[in-house]
């Protein structure tokens, strides 16, 4: 999805989970916060952290400029399961 | 010492092969992009029609003022509780909001894209579900797509 979006010339970015597949699967952008999948893009409800990963992601899109780099993000959240 | 080659030898072990990159440059600072949100994470409206757990090569459109609380997320491939807590975990569109707001981006696309990512049917999302949310996608003159998926 991310690669059909890039090609029509497009700039896309990923928050993603799990970093070593979105590399495999040819990611243009990605960022990787410390977050378990099904919360990318941070704790439920937390807004500070919401927040803070969602504009760091943005940045990347002045900051990146080449290629299959993951950036990884300074949050961490733990699931407690 | 030479080395025996055999052409056409392949490994019987499935090997993934990273595929070639694809690049579109971003073209202007973020306070002027309007940006939109694609998701496998199965978002949708409480309205519409669920995601079929077993695979899904479907996709929903949620316009950009829905409110967080008439959204729900039906995918078989991760742990939804804390997305059923709240949305925004994948599919962060308060904060966008919030962020347009701040003048941190331009704005919203109108519309944001919901689908059922985690394997399925990779041939149809590549040839067709993909091609055809790209499209709609610039068609709205999107400057630049914030996804959430693996």
């Amino acid at each position: 999805m991310q690669r059909a979006i890039e090609s029509v010339g497009i700039p896309t970015i990923l928050i993603a989970a799990l970093p070593p597949v979105v590399r495999q699967n040819g990611s243009p952008r990605a960022v990787a916060p410390r977050v378990p999948m099904g919360a990318n893009a941070g704790e439920p409800n937390n807004v500070e952290m919401q927040t803070g990963i969602v504009k760091d992601t943005l940045k990347q899109f002045e900051v990146l400029d080449s290629p299959g780099k993951i950036v990884p993000l300074p949050y961490e959240y733990l699931a407690k399961i | 010492m030479t080395l025996k080659k055999y052409d056409g030898l392949q490994s019987e072990i499935f090997v993934p092969i990273t595929p070639k990159p694809v690049w579109a440059p971003v073209t202007k600072p973020l306070k002027e992009m309007n940006i939109a949100i694609a998701t496998a994470a199965g978002v949708h409206l409480k309205s519409d029609k669920r995601f079929n757990l077993a695979g899904d090569t479907t996709y929903r459109e949620i316009p950009w003022d829905t409110p967080s609380d008439e959204l729900m997320v039906s995918h078989g491939g991760y742990d939804n509780s804390d997305v059923n807590k709240d949305i925004n975990c994948m599919f962060p569109i308060d904060r966008l909001r919030e962020l347009k707001d701040a003048g941190f981006i331009r704005g919203l696309a109108p519309i944001e894209y919901g689908f059922m990512g985690g394997g399925g049917d990779i041939e149809a999302f590549t040839d067709s579900t993909g091609p055809e949310i790209a499209q709609k996608l610039k068609a709205e003159d999107v400057d630049g797509v914030i996804m959430t998926a693996g």
